[in-house]
């Protein structure tokens, strides 16, 4: 695991001081320090070499009755944290504390590139033994983050993650990936998605009309990202009314049975406590095809019984937390793939999707994909090129009839919502859906 | 000047390695934040200090960048990819910084009154009608640059955003959002805002849009510019001469003699205005289309040939990204003495397309686009009924040779830079209720 830089922090005089800002009962304070290593390696045709981003820095908060303020330092020094603890503060305390104070953390040291470098490498040879060879530019980040947040009651372990992300550009577009590692199967995964964009690079429209679809497991991560997750986040809940009264609601087919657990996220993600410190759960979102635990953070959850916090992310510390998914999980159900194929022959095999979109008050979705393939006696079959499946949130997700049993773990993305842009993580198996609107 | 003061400290740790071209700049800035939504009101406040490192030796190059008042890696990594050239000093014409940088931020009081304002007014207009969020920031920042070839500059810059999310009192139906750039956030004007709102919120619930339909088209600042902004390859970066190329009609044209288009790096109160660029060459205004004829694209001195038609257009989006080139202000040239008024008056038979409603789909190798728009069908220059769902679609180089006359509303919205333009009259443009 990775070291982590805050083990100096006087976490004692940070709460202690914490406490004299939040003097009222049901005031919500915390620090949150943050230290963000993101290394590039871009194509060699890029203008510039390798890229290197360092930074630390420092939030502070208190919510009171509604309101938040928020003061924001590039720096973890005790003198900066004290003023941007008086910028918070509403009042001057009763009883001063004495300030807290600790060493100056330790310098970034960027190390262990080979990996990284030798990333691009390993994608094309995989490609040529798939008998293909194209143009392709590749970049490959490291992203690490380590955080440590202070409360006025708790002080919980220290996080530190670790991912990468791949972009790959080829004339005929662009592919971008989320991962948890640059292992084997990571190159198996991106070669296998190149390739199947250059096999579909020419391929005819599909006709727009309703179709049975098959997503693969990449393709059904994004789509529950979109249409479970993100409707079900208290922040979306609360622009159509009470959040309360979502609780129980049939959303959606009664073999869905979809979960929020960042515990059990891919190693270098997996997380103990959220954003905000709050001790993440399992958090079932749709139990049976039931809403049943929206997604929350602390300020969500101080104004709604209903909600259980742990689910507090931030984008950077320049933003507030706002409830969020880490890792979703849609459990397994009992067919094989060739079974959801068997049944839906005549239809599309939607094996990737790169991009999505929800509007949370009309509950319309656009799912972006860059290529279909026909189902046929075979299974998948010919490529048809990009499409999009649209619909409302209910529509689709009671078209759900059948779910396979090859659950598989990645990232499934950059989530962009509100201006945030946050890795997120999926563990699920293929899905079939009957008469969901397909847009060639 | 503490750039120029540490490079030479750099220039020695980076020279060791045989990485003798150096860049450092340095950024401090300020800024504050305002929010009104689902997470009730937020108001935050950062200070901000970074720097960004570029070095290259003759094979390879590598660029770093940190939070803090200078350079602090432990070890710096070792450079790949392409050497990289930095720019010689050049004398930098006279610039007198813009006093209104001098004003202070906002305050609690007055963001929150803005934002409120906006609502107060949405309201007023659409009755049920709701801000479902609204942010609004405004910060200020002092920049300094220095690089083993003698460039040392410093600058001052000052930026408001607003983001504003909307939506109607009707069950089911789509919101609207705003996105605006202002130097001063004090310029953001609440009445008019919740007015484009109200416009954008009723014309999509009330408006139809025709099955295909031609006829003289009004397009509002707020339609041109997003039509000029997909232009931004034909304009920007030296590949944009073989687009314009394509776009060329018989006379040699590729729009018609009303297109001007300019950018402008020292625009008079212009949201980037600075006197020099992201890598310390000096600015200045570039005619890049003039009457129609298409001059040349925004060329950096590395691109540009012979180099005296170079402009200082490199631009660093912050101090953790590497600079690249982009425009600054870029425009399409208003008819100072024609009010948008006069050209809707003579419309005898068309549309006032008055703002767009998603995000378009633009093909310049194919010469086509389709963009999401509202607006009003106008008979005799009076509206005559609300258009909603539509699409204008066409041909890139129908509209470019298609633009009848230009207004004086020069209008500017961010997007990569600044981009503007005023209410334009076009033919040859079609509205259709789908893309197709």
């Amino acid at each position: 695991m990775l070291a982590v830089p805050f083990s100096g922090l006087d976490t004692k005089g940070i709460a202690r001081s914490l406490s004299q800002v939040a003097d009222q009962e049901s005031d919500i304070s915390d620090a949150f320090f943050e230290r963000l290593e993101v290394v590039e390696l871009p194509p060699a045709e890029a203008d510039s070499g390798i890229r290197v981003r360092l930074e630390t820095g420092l939030a502070l908060r208190l919510v009171r009755e509604g309101q938040t303020w928020l003061a924001v330092r590039d720096s973890v020094e005790p003198d900066s944290y004290t003023r941007a603890l008086r910028q918070i503060a509403r009042a001057l305390p009763m009883a001063a504390y004495p300030e807290p104070s600790w060493e100056a953390l330790p310098r970034g040291e960027v190390e262990g590139l080979d990996a990284i470098a030798e990333f691009p490498g390993a994608v094309t040879r995989e490609i040529r033994q798939h008998h293909a060879a194209f143009p392709l530019q590749m970049t490959v980040r490291r992203h690490r983050r380590w955080i440590r947040i202070v409360g006025t009651q708790v002080v919980p372990d220290a996080q530190a993650e670790e991912f990468y992300s791949c972009l790959a550009e080829m004339p005929w577009g662009r592919f971008g990936a989320v991962l948890a590692d640059l292992s084997e199967d990571s190159v198996e995964r991106i070669s296998q998605s190149l390739i199947a964009l250059f096999r579909a690079r020419e391929a005819p429209l599909a006709p727009s009309r309703r179709h049975l679809v098959v997503l693969g497991p990449a393709a059904a991560a994004v789509l529950l990202h979109e249409v479970v997750a993100h409707a079900l986040e208290a922040d979306t809940l609360v622009v159509g009314g009470r959040i309360e009264a979502a609780v129980g609601v049939r959303l959606g087919s009664d073999l869905l049975n979809v979960l929020d657990d960042p515990g059990s996220a891919p190693a270098g993600v997996r997380r103990t406590v959220d954003d905000e410190g709050m001790v993440v759960v399992r958090r079932w979102l749709l139990r049976g095809g039931r809403v049943d635990q929206p997604l929350a953070d602390r300020f969500s959850a101080a104004r709604s019984p209903a909600l259980v916090p742990g689910a507090g992310r931030r984008g950077s510390r320049y933003l507030p937390p706002v409830p969020r998914s880490t890792h979703l999980e849609l459990l397994p159900g009992e067919n094989t793939v060739e079974e959801l194929l068997g049944e839906a022959r005549g239809g599309l095999y939607l094996a990737a999707a790169s991009r999505g979109s929800l509007d949370p008050l009309s509950g319309r979705f656009t799912i972006s994909l860059p290529y279909a393939r026909r189902i046929g006696a075979k299974g998948a079959g010919d490529f048809v090129g990009p499409c999009r499946l649209e619909g409302t949130v209910s529509e689709l997700l009671t078209a759900v009839k059948g779910i396979g049993d090859d659950s598989q773990s990645a990232g499934a993305g950059w989530c962009a919502k509100g201006g945030l842009k946050l890795p997120v993580w999926a563990t699920t198996p293929s899905l079939r859906i009957e008469g969901v609107e397909v847009c060639g | 000047m503490k750039a120029e003061e540490l490079l030479g400290d750099l220039e020695a740790k980076l020279g060791k390695r045989g990485l003798d071209e150096v860049e450092l700049y340095l950024k401090r800035g300020r800024s504050r934040r305002f929010e009104i939504g689902t997470h009730g009101r937020i108001a935050g406040t950062s200070e901000e200090e970074g720097w960004a490192v570029r070095a290259s030796d003759e094979r390879s190059s590598l660029f770093a960048a940190g939070t803090g008042g200078e350079p602090t890696l432990e070890s710096w990594p070792a450079p790949d990819g392409r050497p990289l050239r930095l720019p010689a000093a050049q004398p930098i014409s006279a610039w007198k910084s813009p006093a209104d940088l001098d004003a202070p931020l906002l305050v609690d009081s007055e963001a929150i009154s803005l934002l409120e304002a906006v609502e107060s007014h949405l309201v007023r207009e659409v009755p049920g009608g709701r801000l479902l969020r609204g942010v609004l920031e405004e910060g200020s920042s002092e920049s300094e640059l220095a690089n083993s070839r003698g460039v040392s500059v410093g600058f001052r810059s000052r930026a408001a955003a607003l983001y504003l999310e909307v939506a109607g009192p009707w069950r089911g139906s789509a919101g609207a959002s705003f996105y605006l750039a202002e130097r001063e956030a004090r310029r953001f004007n609440p009445v008019a805002l919740a007015r484009q709102a109200a416009n954008r919120l009723v014309l999509a619930h009330e408006g139809t849009a025709p099955d295909r339909d031609r006829g003289e088209m009004l397009l509002a600042p707020a339609v041109a510019t997003q039509l000029l902004l997909a232009l931004l390859p034909i304009l920007v970066g030296p590949e944009g001469q073989d687009l314009a190329r394509s776009l060329r009609d018989r006379s040699g044209r590729i729009g018609s003699p009303r297109l001007s288009v300019i950018d402008d790096g020292r625009y008079p109160g212009g949201v980037l205005e600075a006197p020099v660029d992201g890598e310390g060459c000096p600015t200045r205004e570039v005619v890049l289309i003039e009457e129609g004829a298409f001059r040349q694209p925004l060329r950096s001195w590395r691109q540009a040939s012979p180099p005296d038609r170079a402009v200082g257009c490199i631009r660093r989006r912050s101090w953790r990204d590497v600079p690249r080139i982009g425009c600054s202000h870029l425009y399409l040239r208003p008819a100072p003495q024609t009010p948008a008024a006069d050209l809707l008056a003579a419309v005898a038979r068309g549309y006032y397309l008055v703002d767009t409603t998603g995000g378009g789909q633009f093909d310049l190798q194919q010469d086509r686009f389709c963009l999401p728009v509202c607006g009003l069908v106008l008979r005799q220059g009076r509206a005559d009924a609300p258009v909603g769902g539509a699409w204008l679609c066409g041909a890139v180089s129908s509209f470019l040779s298609g633009i009848q006359a230009v207004a004086r509303d020069l209008l500017f919205v961010p997007g990569d830079g600044m981009i503007g333009s005023p209410t334009l009259l076009v033919t040859g443009l079609e509205l259709r209720k789908d893309p197709g």
